[in-house]
């Protein structure tokens, strides 16, 4: 915790200077002791300004500072408090003490929120205003307020203890990027390490060094030998050629002969040996990108597009391998070269060599300028070719709708408009990509002229001091020069585009995996006992989905949850099954936090039957054995007989060896229902969770299936999410949800007895049922 | 049920509070603590605003803003400012990249903050060709209307992003 927060005497969401403390200090009336204070962001106008709420031991204070440098230029301010302190003076301020207090909740609006309490003399009031970024300790601070001033559930000190967690959870944040760490106060791995680019994606070319230094010692073999020729040619100009000596032209050819011959054969070895270890990289990289994909949360996939996820995985890694490939092997070389021609050609006429450095700073300088401009090129060239992709993975698996709307024009529009976005970004870039190359060669032709007007005078009027022989071989190793030179030129536009793509693979890879804080910690048995004890949840922080959900399932129970749609029943699933984690409060299976049990264990534990299954590209029997892959074939028959499959399955000609095409086409909504049902089976799960199972299936569909159902979920804790009431006479318990909150909850015989929502839902659906059925007979006949 | 469309001067609006309103319709109908929200915050601020009671329950739309008198228009319009609190971002002063997160210091129609971005391909949206969304790391809301009323290094410093 920061050293100055744990100076003080109170929580703090910030760190205070000694005159912001001194000004919030003095506020709280005579005998009063602060407790917490939280900094907002927002001033009741919702312009950004510095807000603080105090919480003392009997009262709040909302209190708005405003600088004095500020003051001075609006003021002769109507002040109602007047009370500067170094730079800051408070603004406005109020007060309410506990016993005042009537009701305290938090009311979110769009990107702000406001704390507003209800006093005992009927007012609403708007009490202080923030951001969401500190929303969560407002929201904290709500229920303190509820508890202590009207509730009184507690003493102070007890609700402290969970003030003090809350606060504590802002420090589960790293306070640079913003993702929360491992357990409060930890180090933040992203950060720590993404600095380290190179480093963290080195480590997939590591386990090939030999291989790659190897490579690298055939490269300076290589390299030495394109030495050779130069020096050669100098040498047939000025001695061979001259002399008209034929046996010396026989062995400068065959040295040439064979130089050109090794050069080309250890080129190809080594060009092998580098594709190799390349594809064993993209394939590492790609495996570890998939591997980290699938154990995302759902977060990440509610925000990200499958389509951008799989450029990353199939584009991004080759592109990050060419790249890694580069610079493990081309630098080195190209460096050597570099430095090897320097040399050489130093010890053979400094003064031209240092003719032949001039263009080098222009070059340089151009690569830089060319850098920066590129960069941004790359970033939107992927995001339009990502937007592209998107529409592919969207479109092609969904055509059926497409047709059946008569939408092809309208997709092929959609597509040809994100294409063209794509090639206008990339034209632009092909501008400066292309333009530059050429300008750098330009700039090193011009520099050759320059050698060849000045190495060329020198050769014809003073001979002595330049042979024509050294001047050809001078011209051959200063191309050969620039050739390195280029090289780095451009590396920089390698570099931006695999640092793009390097950032986005990390962002995948750097992302935080779903917490499994619990891993190894299996219970012996799980009986199948469920309980939330005051689960809030929102799935962004604009709404709470679920606000203070209590309840308990006995082992062996079958709760049935309704409610009208969007009122949190699937959420409370999503929960259970550890889909999301960021909630406040806890699940407790057999008295134990979800959090703290094994996530493969606990989900192994459970069988989830959705509304609409997935099934994969496979045979039938593969998608019923998915869970269980080594099950017997006679388990997986059975499981199918349970699940009322196995009848349907064995008419098919090709019965459980029957491929399912993409998402299980060729099966009826039913069909797929029963094989998800067989799946779940299969698992032999403690607990069963079925979420609008029989939503989508005509009544005779619906009672194959609940007959399935009612095998399935004999003596296991069973959780129902159904639209269709009638699905839920088995029910022990109906928890009816509305808008994030449980309204009712009893036997269904209570329920009806209560005559309030849950009849009031009962009563609409047994008159659509009835026009339901009429219909289907309608149809029948 | 019909939906109650609002439209010129079939309602009267009185403000209630921050964010609330109370309507009196035409037929004499009254409505107490009801709040304007729109249907389409990011691509209609002016169109299909609709009116919820404390339930959450719609009990009219307003079709658009612009027909309404001038004093029911500022009524909603006020409640509407109250309750959406997307600053506008007016100046981009400077940016930077550490760590991940890129942070934009800007200047905004409601003052000075810094927007945190972790992913600027997922939070940083250009719609229309010319307006531009942020969505900060805390899911607060930003927006640029116009990028071509930015001042040029603004707008250089955003056109990298988009």
């Amino acid at each position: 915790m920061d050293n100055n927060i744990a100076d003080m005497q109170y929580l703090c969401n910030r760190t205070l200077s000694q005159e912001r403390r001194g000004i919030i200090e003095s506020i709280p009336q005579s005998g009063e002791n602060i407790l917490f204070v939280v900094a907002a962001d927002l001033n009741l106008k919702s312009r950004y300004a510095e807000a603080f709420f105090i919480a003392t031991n009997v009262a709040v204070y909302s209190v708005e500072l405003e600088d004095d440098s500020e003051s001075k230029n609006t003021s002769k301010n109507k002040r109602k408090n007047k009370d500067t302190s170094n730079g800051a003076s408070i603004k406005s301020s109020s007060r309410i003490p506990y016993s005042k207090v009537e009701k305290c909740k938090v009311k979110r609006n769009y990107g702000n929120a406001v704390l507003v309490i209800n006093d005992t003399d009927g007012r609403y009031i708007n009490f202080i205003r923030f951001s969401y970024k500190v929303a969560y300790l407002f929201d904290a601070a709500a229920n303190f307020v509820e508890n202590v001033g009207v509730k009184k559930h507690g003493t102070i000190d007890e609700e402290m203890a969970i003030m003090e967690v809350a606060f504590e959870r802002q420090f589960s944040f790293c306070p640079k990027c913003g993702r929360s760490l491992i357990h409060p106060g930890a180090n933040c791995i992203y950060c720590q390490s993404k600095n380290k680019l190179i480093k963290k994606i080195g480590k997939y070319i590591l386990p090939h060094k030999y291989v790659l230094i190897f490579c690298l010692l055939l490269s300076v073999a290589t390299t030495a030998m394109a030495m050779i020729p130069p020096y050669m040619t100098g040498k047939l100009v000025d001695d061979v050629l001259p002399n008209r000596d034929l046996k010396q032209l026989r062995i400068v050819v065959a040295v040439l002969f064979a130089s050109y011959l090794l050069q080309q054969v250890i080129g190809a070895f080594r060009t092998y040996m580098l594709r190799v270890v390349g594809d064993k990289v993209v394939s590492d990289l790609r495996a570890d990108v998939y591997r980290h994909a699938q154990y995302l949360p759902m977060k990440f996939y509610d925000r990200t597009s499958t389509g951008s996820v799989i450029n990353r995985i199939s584009g991004d890694s080759a592109n990050l391998q060419g790249f890694m490939l580069r610079i493990t092997q081309e630098v080195v070389v190209q460096f050597f070269t570099m430095i090897g021609i320097i040399v050489i050609m130093l010890s053979m006429n400094w003064q031209l060599t240092l003719l032949s450095l001039i263009p080098v700073p222009f070059v340089v300088y151009g690569a830089r300028v060319f850098g920066r401009k590129i960069r941004p090129f790359y970033r939107k060239i992927w995001r339009r070719w990502s937007a592209v992709t998107s529409i592919l993975t969207d479109s092609l698996p969904g055509i059926r709708v497409i047709k059946s709307f008569a939408n092809e024009r309208r997709s092929t529009e959609e597509f040809e408009y994100y294409t063209d976005e794509w090639l206008k970004t990339d034209i632009k870039s092909a501008r400066i990509t292309i333009a530059f190359p050429h300008i750098v060669s330009f700039i090193i032709t011009c520099g050759s002229l320059v050698i060849w007007g000045i190495g060329g005078r020198l050769v014809i009027e003073k001979p002595e001091f330049i042979t024509a022989g050294l001047l050809v071989t001078f011209i051959s190793y200063t191309s050969m020069f620039y050739g390195p030179v280029n090289f780095f030129a451009n590396l920089n536009d390698s570099y931006q585009s695999s640092l793009a793509a390097a950032e986005r693979i990390l962002d995948i890879i750097d992302a935080e995996p779903e917490s499994n804080n619990g891993a190894g910690n299996k219970l012996d048995v799980i009986q199948g006992k469920i309980e939330f004890r005051n689960v809030s949840f929102s799935y962004d922080r604009s709404k709470k989905t679920l606000s203070n959900i209590n309840f308990v399932i006995e082992p062996g129970e079958i709760v049935g949850i309704v409610g009208t749609t969007g009122s949190g029943k699937s959420t409370i699933i999503n929960l259970l099954m550890r889909f999301y984690d960021g909630y406040d409060g806890a699940i407790l299976v057999d008295d134990v936090d979800i959090r703290d049990i094994d996530m493969e264990y606990y989900r192994g534990q459970i069988g989830y039957v959705q509304q609409e299954p997935m099934m994969f590209h496979d045979t039938i029997y593969n998608n019923i054995a998915y869970g269980v892959p080594d099950a017997h074939v006679e388990q997986v028959i059975h499981a199918a007989d349970v699940a009322n499959a196995h009848e349907f399955i064995a008419r098919m000609p090709d019965a459980y060896d029957t491929i399912l095409g993409e998402r299980g086409t060729g099966l009826s909504g039913g069909e797929r229902q029963r094989l998800s049902i067989a799946r779940a089976v299969l698992k032999n799960p403690s607990i069963l969770f079925f979420d609008e199972a029989t939503a989508s299936v005509d009544s005779e569909t619906e009672e194959l299936i609940q007959s399935a159902i009612e095998r399935l979920i004999r003596g296991r804790t069973t959780i129902m999410i159904a639209h269709r009431l009638s699905t839920l006479r088995k029910a022990n318990k109906i928890i009816v949800v509305d808008k994030g909150e449980i309204i009712e909850m009893g036997t269904p015989e209570e329920l009806l007895a209560k005559k309030g929502k849950y009849w009031r839902l009962i009563q609409i659906q047994q008159m659509s049922e009835q026009v339901r059925k009429s219909k289907e007979e309608e149809n029948f006949e | 049920m019909e939906r109650i469309y609002i439209d010129n001067d079939m309602a009267r609006f009185t403000r209630r509070d921050l964010t609330l309103v109370d309507m009196d319709l035409y037929d004499g109908r009254h409505f107490e603590r009801l709040e304007p929200r729109r249907l389409f915050p990011i691509t209609g601020t002016q169109k299909y605003i609709t009116l919820l009671d404390e339930e959450g329950e719609e009990v009219a739309v307003i079709r658009d803003l612009t027909t309404l008198p001038a004093e029911d228009r500022r009524i909603i319009e006020e409640c509407l400012d109250e309750y959406y609190h997307i600053p506008k971002i007016i100046k981009i002063k400077s940016c930077e990249e550490r760590f991940g997160v890129t942070k934009f210091y800007c200047v905004t129609d409601r003052g000075e903050c810094t927007i945190e971005v972790n992913n600027i391909i997922h939070q940083i949206k250009l719609t229309h060709g010319i307006r531009v969304l942020f969505r900060d790391n805390d899911d607060n809301r930003y927006e640029v209307p116009d990028i071509r009323r930015l001042d040029s290094k603004s707008r250089s410093i955003l056109d990298d992003y988009l």
